[in-house]
């Protein structure tokens, strides 16, 4: 991984590397297993529940970094300095995914995200920030514990971190506060996208997934979506 | 020698005809379009004629009065729409047309008023725009749309001249998207700009084919059924909700029912025999604004058809309530009015009926003599619909008060006879 100088981003892969393992696998019941269907609903409605805690939770957040992050119009270029997990993707690429791929990259995303939240709580100047960071924290574990669980039900392996990127945390330069402001921003919109992005495909997962005992209609998804 | 004169003689006339002929038909032929602004002062020229030159002006073959002119030239004050046309001047005595002037009056553009709309998520959106008075006169649009910045084009929609469509290539992007649009005419220039995130703009068609029926035998029940808007292109993965409305056409209040899923529904605390007006309108589940509402459907609820009067019926004098049907009407035969509460009360149990049975048939046997109840408990009639009490016309009903039979208890009622619904 490229450790920038100034990027914030690249002193926190190592810490991110270290709490990898922290989500962990609900041990799941396998008697009498109604499948994965129902994980999947809970899964999306765990994203809903986490979209609207994250939409008063960026308020707030935005109003402490202060304009222009709090401005509604606000639009700045993306410099592509972070490595912040990217939701948007090819529209076609997207809907070719297969299941395995789609779960992983949600995993995947929200195992760094949640990394990167921890750093910006330890960060946060008020009481108050710090603990509803901590809480929206602690909904997201959820969610990855979530997804865990509905890869586990279709015996998909849980993504692990890649070897080497294990590195020593050396502090660096510190960040001009204004670059540090627009990291905030730029995750906080990343996380909004990403749950916006995940209600959508674990819809498809759920259409896909339909249980066949309850399915009076049983969808075939014949064309290719 | 005799043969060239003639010739050369041919060849001077025909010249002579051409300078002629160009004389007389100008290049002023095609009129000189112009565009002035409305409410405006303008001076039209004759031309080049001098400006004491004796013309006449005509505007769409009208003459003009000569107190407009100003030497050749037409002075006009105050454009008002009315003074576009065609203006000629003519040389008074010749009637040589000397200029014309295709005048348009008109305003410059004001800020367009740009919006853009989802309709069809994922596949792309569109845009459209117009102004918000008119100009009178020819405009120009251009749009840009920039995503970041990469450029995107926007296609023009084939039928509708002030819309373009955009696909979407990348879903879930976080940049946001700026439309622009420049408008100009003769007179002037305007432009305007909106910035949006992918997923605000999000706003399906309504729901289609809304379809409300009655339910046999069931006077309080609507169905209703609707279809997913057919430009929604992936209602799988994108699934829809619905939100629907209905209200009786003779109430103003709406009564509301979200939904998550499924095309259908059945409204059961309708007002029986009220005809029902129904719309529904729908909502990606997660992203978005809600739909505009559908084509109202109208449906009355079931209704019993009415038996026919027997000859030893004695229909008794009930006001039959044609305002509202919600509160009690005055003069029914009701005891209890605990029955007609506002959507109609709960049926009465069957085990209160039976001690009333037996109580009632000892009082009969008891006190034949005395006509006091005829009443056929053995229905439920309409009475908990929340209606008015139609009495079954072949009964006679005369409702004492209930201090007069202390035998009756308290959730007994008169009513007319009918099936149980």
């Amino acid at each position: 991984m490229d450790l920038r100088a100034g990027d914030s981003w690249g002193m926190l892969a190592c810490l991110c590397t270290v709490l990898w393992h922290l989500p962990a696998v609900p041990a799941l019941n396998r008697t009498g297993d109604p499948g994965p269907g129902p994980s999947i609903q809970k899964t999306y409605d765990l994203t809903r529940y986490l979209e609207h805690q994250l939409r008063s939770l960026a308020g707030t957040y935005l109003n402490y970094l202060g304009p222009p992050f709090n401005e509604p119009d606000f639009n700045p270029p993306r410099l592509g300095a972070d490595t912040l997990p990217r939701a948007t993707v090819n529209l076609e690429v997207w809907q070719s995914l297969n299941d395995k791929l789609r779960l992983t990259q949600n995993y995947e995303a929200y195992s760094h995200l949640l990394c990167y939240l921890r750093a910006l709580n330890r960060q946060a100047a008020t009481a108050e920030l710090r603990r509803s960071l901590a809480h929206f924290c602690t909904s997201l574990q959820g969610l990855l514990g979530s997804i865990a669980g509905v890869m586990a039900a279709l015996g998909y392996p849980l993504p692990q971190p890649l070897p080497g990127t294990e590195l020593t945390w050396a502090p660096g330069p510190a960040h001009s506060d204004f670059l540090q402001k627009m990291d905030d921003f730029w995750l906080l919109k990343e996380l909004q996208t990403w749950l916006w992005r995940s209600a959508k495909d674990f819809n498809r997962l759920k259409k896909k997934m339909q249980p066949p005992a309850a399915a009076v209609t049983l969808h075939l998804e014949a064309h290719g979506f | 020698m005799a043969a060239p004169v003639p010739w050369a003689c041919c060849a001077v006339l025909a010249a002579a005809a051409a300078v002629v002929y160009t004389q007389k038909h100008s290049p002023q032929e095609t009129p000189h379009v112009q565009f002035e602004r409305l409410g405006s002062d303008v001076t039209l020229p004759c031309g080049i004629a001098n400006w004491d030159a004796a013309v006449t002006w005509r505007v769409n073959g009208t003459d003009l009065a000569p107190d407009l002119l100003n030497g050749s030239q037409l002075v006009l004050h105050g454009l008002e729409l009315g003074h576009s046309g065609l203006y000629a001047c003519f040389h008074r005595d010749s009637w040589h047309l000397h200029h014309q002037v295709l005048l348009h009056v008109g305003l410059p553009p004001r800020e367009p008023v740009l919006n853009c709309r989802s309709n069809t998520y994922p596949k792309g959106f569109y845009c459209s725009w117009h102004l918000p008075t008119p100009t009178y006169i020819p405009n120009t649009f251009n749009v840009t749309v920039l995503h970041g910045s990469k450029i995107m084009v926007c296609e023009k929609d084939p039928a509708l001249k002030n819309r373009c469509h955009i696909r979407y290539m990348h879903l879930f992007s976080t940049i946001k998207y700026k439309v622009s649009i420049s408008v100009s005419n003769a007179l002037g220039h305007n432009a305007t700009a909106i910035t949006f995130d992918e997923f605000t703009i999000v706003k399906p068609d309504p729901p289609e084919n809304v379809v409300a029926r009655p339910v046999p035998s069931n006077p309080r029940r609507l169905e209703v059924t609707w279809q997913t808007p057919s430009t929604w292109p992936d209602p799988e993965s994108f699934p829809l909700k619905f939100f629907l409305r209905y209200r009786p056409l003779i109430l103003d209040q709406w009564q509301h029912v979200e939904l998550s899923d499924g095309t259908a529904h059945t409204i059961t605390d309708a007002y029986a025999g009220k005809e029902y007006i129904i719309q529904v309108a729908a909502k990606d589940n997660d992203i978005g604004t809600w739909s505009d509402w559908s084509v109202a459907a109208h449906a009355t609820p079931w209704t019993e058809e009415p038996r026919h009067l027997t000859t030893e019926a004695q229909a008794p004098e009930t006001t039959t309530s044609t305002t509202s049907s919600l509160a009690p009407p005055p003069t029914t035969k009701i005891c209890d009015s605990e029955e007609l509460g506002s959507g109609g009360g709960p049926a009465v149990p069957f085990w209160i009926t039976v001690p009333v049975t037996l109580a009632l048939a000892a009082a009969v046997a008891t006190a034949s003599s005395l006509l006091i109840w005829s009443v056929d408990l053995g229905g439920g009639g309409g009475a908990h619909e929340g209606t008015p009490i139609q009495p079954h016309p072949s009964q006679s009903s005369a409702c004492l008060p209930r201090a007069q039979h202390p035998m009756w208890t308290r959730h007994s009622t008169c009513r007319g006879a009918g099936g149980r619904s």
